[in-house]
């Protein structure tokens, strides 16, 4: 019985842990497919975590904060899109400043709103449903009808995505433009519009990712909060190899390990808890170890295009 | 974009010029939209770093750690090997030289310090060598390796503390002082200013030569510039691949050695934290060319006291310093971008 209760909240966690993931592995996806790589999630993450609670704070509700949020990454994501896509610059020094530009831009704006605020405010969050009631069902209640609706909102694109990206014209031409470009564009595709919409896309989901941090899994802004989620993020789209499905799949590996990691804590007080801590940082390097070599990623990944003048 | 290129003339040295300006601009932007004048914070931040001997030696101290890791970032990203893991790498240095201080405290110093600072370097090669060969055999992204084996040394180094290497006492998390024979003597009497300044100047000679004058050098450059399919295919120069990494976090691992013996003598939470990230901007600055990279290391660090002053002064945020950071960085894309327009015309 215990046993029961044990794995029905590890796999109810497993999801709200997920989610985060979710979101910024789903547009990190639709990027990479385009053939852009954005290793500045992490960055954009934070700045989503931090305007989520400023918007939340603004507007009195965590969707206006939610809002807020994606603006920003999507405008972060617009920058890098414009560097890497426009200038073909590196993308990933372009990422790398946008890891530490999220990194500044979150701690400042933060200790000059919210952080300044004595005493701190309250920052209207995101609640758990409880969907008629169904979330006391045994076992299935609160692991499928107990969750924020933000979790089932990141399924719900996760399906939408995966018909998107195989079942729709629009997805084979993204899919196309990160594989063989310059076909792409001589099949009349704009592989730089492709290419920025997938871009800004996947800025206003991780941002998504960050708000889910600070307004759904707790409420309020902790400076360098996503610690390390935006690199888990990018890992679940090589475990995923790029499919929306996939990628939800290595997300809600890693909350469960994440989930685990914070119950094995408390019921093993003897050994240090740091090395709990590790836990998910380290599968997220042994997944590496075994899948990164079999993955076959876009061909163009990482490939700047210059349309034939 | 074209129309850019012209109105610079076609000049080199055009494109960093605008890029530089245009940084300076958003820097001044950042700071007047947050209800500051950015004259006044920009007299302020260069009178808090520059405008004492105590701040002076402040930013020097500062530039040490910067140097050495930035090296370390150089070496790296010169063969496309994007080290962005320098924190733990710092973290495993100092943790194993202050170990090795710890377990041989008998032995004389002129014995005693080497073997400290070799062992320094080691831990920082080993945690940095583990990325370089998770991505030559395993084509594992060192980008992520290096980032989660820094949660790793993080959550290692707070164990270490509050574990096997925490002082007898064993009231605060921290280690025993390290032997007087492994600390690093000051330069200046009532400051921080120690020995290390030589050593990293002395790394950034070693450095530049080797980058110059070996075989080493001239494999980095063939790796970067070999094509990504290539790269990603995981073909080619794999034992290079494992020593631009192992060399980058042995030289950061040096700055964790150094930053302990010279300014905080023995292991504490949270020392030189964010000089990983803060090395790339140097690095980049330097245009990865190891031997601007005190110069660029020395601005980074006068940014650094600087905001730390302007905080205490007038109430800026110091974040504001990653903020720059990452202006920089991209000033260095822009910057490149437009330089190789002018070349090619």
């Amino acid at each position: 019985m215990l046993d029961q209760v044990f794995f029905v909240g590890l796999l109810a966690s497993a999801f709200r842990f997920a989610a985060p993931l979710m979101f910024a592995a789903l547009g990190e996806t639709v990027a990479q497919r385009a053939g852009v790589l954005n290793v500045g999630l992490e960055g954009i993450m934070l700045v989503g975590a931090f305007l989520a609670v400023l918007g939340a704070w603004w507007t009195g509700s965590p969707w206006g904060g939610l809002l807020l949020a994606m603006l920003g990454g999507a405008a972060m994501a617009g920058l890098h899109a414009f560097l890497s896509i426009t200038l073909r610059a590196d993308q990933i020094i372009s990422g790398i400043a946008m890891i530490v530009l999220g990194l500044g831009i979150s701690g400042y704006g933060f200790r000059l709103t919210l952080g300044a605020m004595s005493p701190a405010p309250t920052i209207p969050a995101f609640a758990p449903l409880k969907l008629w009631g169904l979330a006391k069902l045994p076992i299935v209640g609160p692991i499928l009808f107990g969750q924020h609706l933000l979790v089932y909102l990141a399924l719900i694109i996760a399906v939408a995505l995966h018909v998107f990206l195989y079942r729709t014209r629009w997805g084979l031409d993204l899919r196309a433009v990160g594989e063989m470009p310059a076909a792409a564009d001589a099949a009349g595709i704009s592989v730089q519009a492709a290419r920025y919409s997938s871009v800004i896309f996947g800025g206003a989901m991780a941002a998504m990712g960050g708000a889910y941090l600070s307004t759904a899994q707790l409420s309020g802004f902790v400076e360098n909060m996503v610690s390390g989620r935006g690199f888990i993020a990018i890992a679940c789209v090589v475990f995923g190899r790029w499919s929306p499905i996939g990628a939800v799949a290595a997300a809600l590996f890693f909350g469960a390990a994440e989930a685990a990691q914070v119950r094995l804590q408390t019921l093993n007080p003897d050994i240090p808890y740091q090395f709990f801590v590790m836990m998910p940082y380290l599968l997220a390097v042994i997944f590496l170890i075994f899948l990164a070599r079999r993955s076959r990623m876009p061909a163009a990944l990482g490939v700047p295009f210059m349309p034939p003048r | 974009m074209n129309a850019l290129v012209n109105l610079l003339g076609r000049s080199v040295y055009a494109g960093p010029a605008l890029a530089g300006f245009g940084a300076l601009f958003f820097i001044g932007l950042v700071i007047t939209v947050a209800g500051f004048d950015p004259i006044a914070a920009l007299s302020a931040l260069l009178s808090q770093s520059l405008g004492s001997v105590n701040g002076i030696s402040e930013v020097l101290v500062r530039t040490i750690p910067l140097t050495l890791t930035g090296l370390g970032i150089t070496v790296a990203f010169r063969a496309r090997m994007f080290n962005v893991g320098g924190d733990g790498q710092i973290i495993f240095g100092a943790i194993a030289f202050v170990g090795c201080g710890l377990l041989f405290p008998t032995l004389t110093g002129w014995l005693l310090l080497p073997l400290a600072v070799i062992a320094g370097i080691l831990g920082g090669a080993v945690w940095g060598g583990i990325a370089g060969i998770l991505r030559a055999r395993y084509n594992a992204s060192e980008i992520i390796v290096t980032i989660m084996l820094t949660y790793v040394a993080f959550q290692g180094l707070a164990w270490a503390i509050r574990g096997p290497l925490q002082e007898s006492s064993g009231i605060f998390p921290r280690s025993e002082a390290i032997p007087e024979a492994i600390k690093l003597g000051l330069l200046l009497d009532g400051s921080r200013l120690h020995w290390g300044l030589f050593i990293a100047l002395g790394a950034t000679v070693a450095v530049t030569l080797a980058l110059r004058y070996t075989s080493f050098g001239y494999r980095l450059d063939a790796i970067g510039e070999s094509p990504l399919a290539a790269r990603y295919g995981g073909i080619g120069d794999r034992a290079t691949v494992i020593l631009s990494l192992a060399v980058s976090g042995g030289l950061a691992g040096l700055a964790g050695a150094v930053e302990i013996a010279g300014v905080h003598g023995r292991l504490h939470d949270a020392f030189a934290e964010g000089t990983g990230i803060t090395a790339i901007a140097v690095a980049l600055l330097a245009r990865l060319n190891p031997i601007f990279v005190p110069l660029s290391a020395a601005m980074f660090a006068v940014l650094s006291v600087g905001v730390g002053g302007l905080q205490r002064q007038l109430g800026i945020p110091f974040p504001l310093v990653h903020i720059i950071e990452g202006i920089v960085i991209l000033a260095f894309l822009v910057a490149t971008r437009l330089q190789r327009d002018a070349v090619e015309g």
